[in-house]
């Protein structure tokens, strides 16, 4: 879901920037020592997770991980996700440069939105509970990731029905994946490490 | 009067005749050197049938060719000059290819000429990655503690 360089005009790259700005200033002033190492850990998690591909039908999608690091993070999603997305610009070509600001609020607002829905839900159910909303949470994040993805592309003069068409079936499969994934983190979470989702 | 009548078949037969050279089309087969490239994402997958244009050495505005890609994610055109030639694939999903390769004089390009980046390559830069995420957090911790000490 990385945007490439080029595609998006000047106007949406400037509100990417502005609005990620907002989001990596809070993240990095609500950014407590003890939790840096986790951080850190998440941002690591995020940057490997956009390498391992899989085959959707004729295409192909890889892991965004997007609501596992909101829900784990919090407002330091914005940070994580922008060092991840910053070096996988420099080493793998993902991305750009120019729009790596609309691409982090494509990836760490659905993250942010997974954070401030779900935690509550999450930590006050029982792990049976718990383990639905973090599907609903990682699958609703990817399909709001593609839904920004697709406004972005269509502020940019780009036919936005057509897209979002695209981008939704695209991203159906993935939500699915991502949707059992998140689920299955937070309920070994919940019974392993329940200090990581405090 | 069959003169006249001649005259007027003859006309028409002209007009005709004409009419069709105005809208005639034809073909001919040509020997060329066509300047190829591939286009593919990062994971290895081919950029099939995406759009495709390509940009001449002497106008970066106007397209000198509006194309798709193949099903094998290939772009194939006739430079017919030497210089930087242009050539931009989208997908129209937000990913977007560019590509400039220089054209000698005798028309052939650098077949050598790729950005991508091999399998060996990207196992090794992953683990600099991480290695570079876990040390800009060291940094910021170190900072903030010091910041607390002071």
């Amino acid at each position: 879901m990385h945007i490439s360089e080029g595609v998006l005009s000047t106007q949406v790259l400037i509100a990417g920037w502005a609005a990620s700005g907002v989001g990596v200033y809070i993240g990095l002033k609500k950014l407590e020592p003890d939790k840096i190492a986790r951080t850190a850990l998440v941002a690591s998690a995020f940057f490997l997770a956009s390498l391992i591909h899989f085959k959707l039908g004729p295409s192909s999608a890889h892991l965004t991980l997007i609501a596992p690091a909101g829900l784990l993070l919090g407002w330091q999603v914005f940070p994580a996700v922008l060092a991840a997305l910053f070096l996988q610009a420099i080493l793998f070509n993902f991305g750009g440069f120019l729009v790596l600001g609309a691409n982090l609020f494509i990836m760490a607002a659905p993250g942010l939105a997974a954070y401030l829905i779900f935690k509550k839900l999450i930590i006050n159910n029982e792990n049976k509970f718990a383990v639905v909303y973090a599907f609903i949470a990682g699958a609703l994040a990817v399909l709001l990731a593609a839904l920004l993805a697709g406004a972005a592309l269509a502020m940019s003069n780009h036919e936005f029905i057509n897209i979002a068409k695209i981008l939704f079936a695209a991203n159906l499969p993935l939500a699915l994946i991502e949707g059992i994934i998140t689920a299955l983190l937070i309920s070994w979470l919940k019974r392993a490490a329940p200090e990581f989702l405090a | 009067m069959l003169k006249k009548i001649s005259a007027l078949i003859a006309l028409i037969i002209f007009s005709l005749n004409n009419f069709a050279y105005a809208h005639g089309t034809g073909w001919r087969e040509v020997e060329l050197k066509a300047a190829a490239l591939e286009f593919l994402y990062s994971d290895g997958e081919l950029m099939s049938y995406c759009e495709a244009k390509i940009y001449s050495p002497r106008d970066d505005k106007i397209a000198f060719q509006t194309m798709r890609t193949d099903e094998l994610g290939r772009v194939a055109f006739v430079p017919d000059q030497q210089g930087q030639w242009r050539v931009v694939v989208s997908d129209n999903q937000g990913h977007r290819a560019e590509a400039k390769i220089n054209v000698t004089q005798n028309l052939n390009n650098n077949l050598n000429n790729n950005n991508l980046i091999s399998q060996q390559d990207i196992y090794i830069r992953a683990v600099l990655g991480v290695s570079l995420l876990f040390n800009i957090a060291a940094i910021i911790l170190l900072r903030r503690r010091k910041a607390v000490n002071n």
